[in-house]
């Protein structure tokens, strides 16, 4: 029990950095961006020509690929979504699966289908009682929860992060008090893109990188999302940990292959009771 | 060549069809429907299933029909209470369940093995030989029916409902209309022309397993109604005969192009569509076709 906690906890924090990116770009630009998945996928094969091709430890060849990877979602934005920021909602929506398309192809024209690994050296698992806990699952607990604590303090404290809050809240407003919305929204691509990357790191050495790992994320990182209430970033977390820790006790009495069920049957009955998300405030019903 | 031909209209058929349905949900009623491979590859399921066991395949494409569009009525029914950014999540997660549950629960669908040897229906008519080209005129049949229904919804007053749900759905709602049952409505009728589409898919192929089914059903319905201009079945059924039709024949390519294997094509191909969706968006977002509207509409709307 204790274990299926732990390894809920961590399924979790896997999620929450893609979750806070996303409801991150829904507050500020109340849009939807489905090519969340094929970012992470990029962002880890990124890392992945770091960290095996150039030959760099797996820290830094992160770091190098998340930095890169925030000024590819900024190009993305200018060359993508920028130019249809006025229109329709919708028309984003398809847009953005667009660029997903786009985006995943390349990485299969280039990287092939087939799973690859970081180089990391093989360890022994950590008991602590009669818990076990993986490096991996111990890298992923400390770089989740480093990356969150800084997105928070940038929000809280910044002067950056107020100047997201305050279009977040009300951009005609925050633009007649003489907010640069285009920095603003250029600095939540790049936040986002650089929780991203991240993300997919931590997924490639939870598991594989391959070109189909952002695509199966897709539906547990939206559901998180919407758990937390989407537009409200920080809610999102508790989203994603509230997702993975019912993933994991699902397992109990579901196959292990139904996880994306558990997810979509909790997506579908928060829209139907709560669309406001758990940790929401009421606003989203239409 | 000839052979070449056909096979690839009766893709085509298939994929125009998936367009046409897509149109009506999408172009006409601005319902996003990100699962629709999944509601393809049910109806594929239902109506290969049941002919397997004996079913005429005729009854069987029936069943296949109304199944997806009680299913597709039900999915919409999730999204009751929101805007229409929900509904596209909701279809993208009911697909992926249902392809999860399909690849999973052997006992009822074979699982990854796949079922064989589905019939296809009308197959004594044609002669030796011709079996291709018959099983052809009945895609391009089913084609033409579907586009004559779907333009006498355009243009009946209940497609102008559906518009105007798509335009303002606060006005729709304040003229005392329903927007949730208009809404139920598209995405049933779409759901029963998926579930022809998917039907035929699994009479041409005789054979479908899980990995058949994936996003680039829903990537080239997406790239008919954009090119096509959303609302226009006429502009959907162009683009899917010449650019699904040129998408799909690159296959040759694979001969002529050394060092560039199917999964490279594929890849390539798809690229093509993902960034033709963006571009297409930014520059040209009506298509290049033209929705039926009245001439009061056009005179005081302009979009």
């Amino acid at each position: 029990m204790g274990q299926l906690l732990v390894n809920g906890i961590v399924a979790g924090l896997l999620l929450a950095l893609p979750a806070l990116a996303l409801s991150l770009t829904f507050s500020v630009l109340r849009f939807a961006n489905y090519a969340i998945g094929s970012y992470l996928t990029c962002g880890a094969y990124l890392v992945y020509v770091g960290n095996v091709v150039l030959g760099m430890p797996l820290w830094l060849a992160a770091g190098a690929g998340a930095i890169l990877f925030a000024g590819i979602a900024v190009a993305i934005d200018w060359l993508a979504f920028r130019p249809l920021r006025d229109r329709s909602s919708v028309t984003l929506l398809v847009a953005s699966m667009g660029v997903a398309i786009a985006l995943e192809n390349v990485i299969r024209l280039f990287a092939g289908n087939a799973p690859r690994a970081y180089d990391v050296p093989v360890a022994r698992p950590i008991r602590l009682g009669d818990i076990r806990l993986n490096h991996e699952q111990l890298t992923i607990l400390i770089t989740v929860t480093a990356a969150l604590a800084v997105v928070w303090i940038v929000f809280r404290f910044t002067r950056l992060g107020r100047m997201m809050r305050a279009v977040a809240d009300n951009p005609d407003l925050a633009a007649v008090r003489g907010i640069a919305r285009a920095r603003v929204v250029a600095s939540v691509w790049m936040i986002s893109g650089v929780l991203v990357s991240l993300s997919g790191v931590l997924i490639g050495l939870d598991a594989n990188v391959e070109p189909q790992m952002g695509w199966t994320y897709l539906l547990p990182v939206f559901t998180a999302a919407i758990l937390g209430g989407i537009a409200s970033p920080m809610a999102a977390v508790a989203g994603a940990l509230t997702l993975g820790v019912a993933e994991e006790l699902a397992t109990l009495v579901m196959p292990v292959h139904y996880r994306t069920i558990v997810s979509f049957l909790l997506m579908a009955t928060l829209l139907l009771l709560r669309p406001w998300g758990l940790f929401g405030k009421r606003w989203v019903t239409k | 060549m000839t052979v070449y031909l056909i096979s690839t209209l009766t893709v085509v058929a298939i994929a125009a069809l998936a367009g046409l349905a897509l149109n009506l949900q999408w172009g006409l009623g601005g319902l996003v429907n990100f699962g629709l491979f999944g509601f393809y590859m049910l109806g594929a399921y239902i109506a290969g299933l049941l002919t397997v066991q004996g079913v005429p395949p005729l009854l069987a494409l029936l069943v296949a029909m109304i199944g997806v569009a009680a299913l597709s009525a039900a999915s919409a029914l999730i999204s009751v209470r929101l805007s229409e950014d929900y509904l596209a999540i909701v279809t993208l997660g009911f697909a992926e369940c249902l392809r999860l549950v399909i690849s999973y629960e052997a006992w009822l669908t074979k699982g990854m093995l796949g079922v064989a040897g589905i019939a296809r229906p009308l197959q004594d008519l044609w002669p030796r030989g011709f079996a291709d080209t018959g099983f052809l005129g009945l895609s391009l049949l089913a084609v033409f029916i579907v586009y004559v229904l779907l333009q006498g919804v355009a243009r009946s007053p209940f497609g102008r409902l559906v518009r105007a749900t798509r335009d303002d759905p606060g006005v729709v709602e304040a003229l005392g209309k329903s927007v949730l049952s208009v809404r139920v409505r598209v995405f049933a009728v779409g759901g029963a022309i998926l579930g022809l589409a998917g039907s035929l898919h699994a009479f041409y192929y005789t054979y479908i397993d899980p990995t058949q089914f994936g996003p680039i059903i829903t990537a080239y319905a997406f790239m008919a109604v954009v090119v096509g201009g959303r609302g226009s079945n006429r502009g959907v059924l162009i683009a899917a005969f010449t650019l699904i039709f040129l998408l799909e024949g690159s296959r040759f390519l694979i001969d002529l192009v050394p060092g560039l294997g199917a999964s490279e094509l594929a890849a390539i191909r798809l690229f093509l569509v993902g960034t033709g969706l963006v571009v297409l968006l930014i520059f040209k977002p009506d298509g290049f076709g033209r929705e039926p509207r009245s001439a009061l509409a056009d005179r005081t709307s302009r979009l």
